[in-house]
């Protein structure tokens, strides 16, 4: 235990922590910006400064030492912020954003920058997935350090020098031409607005406002758990009634649920497995849901092609039977459906646009929005999301298991295809159906559990930099596991680069609970045992992995280099 | 001239037949300053490195002379390098350290022959405590003349610096104890160790004058003697040190030592003194400093980064007499926060020019 005084009162501290750690505990406000709680910390923009024994010093990364003596704020301290955030504000139109620089800029009672606007540079649009548009970059470097620390994707690094420098990729390619996996970690951290979603909410509201059109959205199973962010609620607020009416007010024509599709691809992963397994066929088999894990794999390791499951995620699988399967019930024509997603990610609008997704006969999937873009949806149209009575789904691709309410959380495809694969294995109902071994935010989950006399090993990563280690551990024991999950972003879809700004560690476990709750609080815990799901088989596509299944279900993937595509 | 003198490697052979810990405590009683410009005191610098666990410990000599008008080293490597060579193989031996880096600036690439030969000369000496050095190439960036930008360049990283603590000396290149001296503090050594050494500086003296070079002078010169030796083509009325040291109106009485030129805002620095003609433009001058920090800033930190860059538009906007009451207040503002918020030294005394020329040539500003 140290002894520090802060704005004259003695503190006892523990060694150790920085000033601004200490600070943030005791809810003493210190103004900061490029601190992010999951990296470690740059002090690069210099906003966060406080006095510490009579010198100005970053309390971002000035560590608490025996006898300090720190003044938060006075009028030296005021000042230097302000012109701080008018430097980095000199090239941002405040009045038109919302984001972390411009709530800053506001709380500390800057309008606009004395300073003249210094870039003219040219916004790289050209993704699909991810928009970056280095005027407004501030350099804070939180981009790089998640592409590069977290993720290991290296696809953007820092290029110049001085005020030249910017946020760059290799031979400053735009970003749908280098080794880019459109994970969109860099949107659901950048502060002020350079790196953000490709929006697609006018395409979307033209399609809602024009009358030939059917616009039928579907919600990812961790949008619920993170929507209320986007309004001020708590992380870790379930929100499915609110967000379903809000949707229905919003003008869609029918409201799903991609919770659906989850269990769907549960029957179909589950049935490919027990095929490996029985016939001989290449293990471990590895997931393939998260579509920027995908790209990686396509970019990096190729090599594990085969042994990456054939099955399409629940987005795709969802696209390709609404434009068949739920056309043909409701008497649809298929060619005036408008499919929308709402994700918790941005490379699900890389996906979407992939040549094979249109198995449908059309293109599976029109639009996918994130949660984020959701949100700005409900708060343009002047909605009072709070205030919203509870909606239901529509019936027909609208119930779901509680098996696919988790799998917005790393570890949750795999517990959910471990509760089907042991029912059908064992031929009986279990009710030991809580695999907490894949569980929590470890950045690579080990176990293994017995199924019907066998050992099955089995292996969950999140983040790709776990997800590299991981693969590179297969390639030293190829017949260590039967089954890897993998997800793309650090605490699975609940850390989506979709999800609302700032994204940390903490709210993705908060968003975590919220989503395990669900599950527990439901009847319907397996896939296979969901209804709807026996009504499609029946109905539509015959036995589980028939030919039907393969064609509109299953899916191919690409060789990519490391460059680019 | 004292730094020109060769001790033939005699001082070595005397060092290293004293344990360490003797050669260290003989350094800090000469009371050697390190003469990069902070004048950190040499001895207790080797003291810290020596005593961290840490067993692989490193020299870095700084031989990225990037000061504008900062031209000593290159007269000690071009003249001398023979002293500098026997200067690291004592410390390497005081500090126990079996690597050396001289980190030689990019446009001294000629001097580097002078270096490779004194080393090949010396190479049986240098065995004999199993020394290595190698010579790093920079690449023009001024940055990397500070302490921890020239480890992540040498390390092949971006040319930033790094946040401290941790100090160099606990945790420096690749994470190795690290003591970073510059070429004339190490030069200084086999001096002090060969006995009836002076603590002299070299003075880069450059501007107005005829006869522009190097001085061997001690601290506390009168800057009326200095310029004098210098030969004033014209009245002086402004002394400039360097790009970062800012700039005093001249006066011939002014002792140059750090305390006064400290107390008159300014900072001497590594002993740079740009003597400027009284017809010559202040704003301009600043104008160009502006521009070299705009050129030479990493791109890190906020203030330094864009400060500096508005420093220049705003100092454009006085030369073209467009500047505003607001763009003046703003530059008022620039000069007295730049040093106060930004990261490293550069940033740190990038705008001591025009708080110095703001608090004593003001009216030229108008």
């Amino acid at each position: 235990m140290i002894k520090v005084k802060i704005d004259g009162v003695q503190f006892d501290a523990e060694a150790g922590q920085t000033i601004l750690e200490f600070c943030l505990k005791k809810e003493i406000k210190i103004p900061h910006l490029c601190w992010h709680p999951d990296l470690d910390p740059q002090a690069k923009c210099r906003i966060c400064v406080v006095n510490v024994n009579g010198r100005m010093s970053t309390s971002c990364n000035t560590k608490l030492q025996d006898g300090m003596d720190i003044i938060t704020e006075n009028d030296e301290i005021i000042k230097a912020r302000k012109l701080n955030v008018e430097l980095l504000i000199a090239n941002h139109d405040l009045k038109d954003e919302d984001n972390e620089l411009s709530r800053l800029a506001k709380e500390l009672g800057v309008q606009k920058s004395r300073f003249d606007k210094s870039h003219d540079k040219q916004v790289d649009d050209k993704s699909p997935a991810i928009m970056r548009d280095n005027n407004k970059c501030i350099l804070c470097g939180r981009c790089v350090q998640k592409c590069q620390d977290i993720q290991n994707v290296n696809a953007i690094g820092l290029s110049g020098r001085g005020h030249f420098t910017e946020v760059s990729s290799y031979f400053k390619h735009n970003l749908d031409d280098i080794a880019c996996v459109t994970c969109g970690q860099c949107t659901n951290i950048c502060p002020s607005g350079a790196f953000i979603e490709k929006d697609y909410i006018k395409e979307v509201m033209d399609a809602i406002a024009n009358p030939d059109k059917i616009v039928i959205v579907q919600t990812a199973p961790s949008i619920r758990g993170t929507l209320g962010e986007c309004f001020g609620m708590p992380p870790g607020s379930l929100v499915t009634g609110k967000m379903v009416a809000a949707l229905r007010k919003l003008g869609f024509d029918k409201v799903l649920d991609t919770d659906f599709t989850a269990d769907l691809t549960i029957v179909e992963e589950g049935t490919e497995l027990i095929n490996r397994i029985k016939n001989k066929g290449v293990l471990p088999q590895i997931t393939s849901c998260s579509p920027g894990w995908v790209k990686f794999m396509e970019h990096f390791f190729p090599e594990f092609m085969p042994n990456m499951s054939s099955c399409k995620s629940p987005q795709q699988m969802f696209g390709a039977l609404l434009k068949t399967y739920y056309a043909s019930i409701h008497n649809m024509d298929p060619s005036k459906i408008v499919s929308v997603s709402i994700m918790p990610c941005t490379a699900k609008k890389f996906e979407m646009s992939r040549p094979e997704m249109n198995d449908s006969g059309f293109a599976d999937v029109d639009y996918s929005l994130t949660t984020r873009e959701l949100g700005r949806m409900i708060n343009d149209a002047g909605i009072d999301f709070k205030s919203l009575p509870d909606g239901l789904f529509d019936p027909v691709m609208g119930n779901s298991s509680g098996a696919a309410a988790i799998f917005g959380a790393t570890g949750g495809v795999m517990e959910a295809a471990l509760r089907t694969a042991a029912d059908i294995l064992e031929e009986k109902e279990l009710d030991n159906i809580e695999y907490n071994a894949v569980r929590g935010i470890k950045g690579i989950k080990e176990a293994t559990v017995k199924i019907a006399g066998m050992d099955v090993n089995v292996a969950v990563a999140h983040g790709l930099r776990n997800a590299r280690a991981l693969l590179e551990i297969v390639k030293k024991e190829p017949s260590k596991y039967h089954f890897i999950e993998i997800m793309a972003c650090p605490g699975g879809c609940v850390g989506g680069g979709g999800q609302p700004v700032p994204t940390t560690k903490e709210k993705a476990k908060l968003r975590a609970e919220a989503l395990y709750k669900q599950d527990r609080d439901l009847k319907l815990r397996k896939s296979h045992k969901n209804p709807e799901i026996a009504k499609l088989y029946e109905d539509f596509l015959g036995s589980h992995g028939s030919e039907k299944a393969h064609h509109l279900l299953h899916t191919k993937y690409t060789k990519r280099n490391e460059f680019g595509n | 001239m004292q730094i020109t003198q060769n001790t033939n490697f005699e001082s070595f052979k005397k060092a290293a037949s004293m344990p360490p810990e003797e050669v260290i405590q003989i350094i800090k009683d000469s009371n050697l300053k390190g003469r990069g410009g902070a004048n950190f005191s040499t001895g207790i610098k080797w003291e810290c490195t020596r005593n961290c666990d840490n067993s692989d410990k490193i020299l870095i000599c700084n031989a990225d002379e990037g000061e504008p008008g900062t031209f000593k080293d290159k007269m000690i490597m071009t003249k001398n390098p023979d002293i500098l060579i026997e200067g690291i193989a004592i410390a390497a031996y005081a500090i126990d350290a079996k690597r050396c880096f001289i980190y030689l600036r990019g446009e001294y690439a000629h001097l580097r022959k002078n270096l490779e030969d004194s080393i090949a000369k010396h190479a049986k000496e240098l065995e004999k405590i199993n020394l290595n050095i190698d010579i790093i190439m920079g690449a023009g960036a001024y940055i990397c003349g500070d302490e921890t930008a020239i480890m992540n360049s040498i390390q092949e990283l971006r040319g930033e610096p790094r946040t401290k603590p941790p100090y160099p000396v606990e945790k420096g290149l690749c994470d190795c104890p690290t003591s970073i001296n510059n070429v004339e503090t190490l030069a200084n050594v086999p001096l002090i160790l060969e006995g009836g050494w002076k603590d002299m500086r070299l003075f880069s003296l450059s501007g107005n004058l005829e006869n522009p070079g190097v001085y061997e002078l001690p601290l506390g010169v009168t800057a009326g003697d200095l310029i004098s030796l210098g030969k004033p083509k014209t009245d002086i009325k402004a002394l400039f040190f360097g790009c970062a040291g800012g700039c005093i109106p001249y006066a011939p009485e002014t002792k140059l030592d750090p305390e006064t030129i400290n107390k008159m805002g300014a900072m001497l620095g590594s002993c740079t003194v740009i003597a400027v003609g009284k017809e010559q433009s202040i704003v301009k001058i600043c104008r160009n400093i502006a521009e070299f920090f705009v050129h030479e800033s990493c791109g890190k930190c906020t203030p330094c980064r864009e400060g500096n860059y508005h420093v220049l538009q705003i100092l454009d906007k006085i030369l073209e007499k467009t500047a505003t009451a607001d763009d003046f207040t703003a530059l008022e503002d620039l000069a007295s926060f730049i040093n106060k918020t930004s990261l490293c030294g550069l940033g740190q005394a990038s705008n001591i020019h025009i708080k110095t020329a703001l608090k004593y040539f003001r009216e030229e500003f108008r």
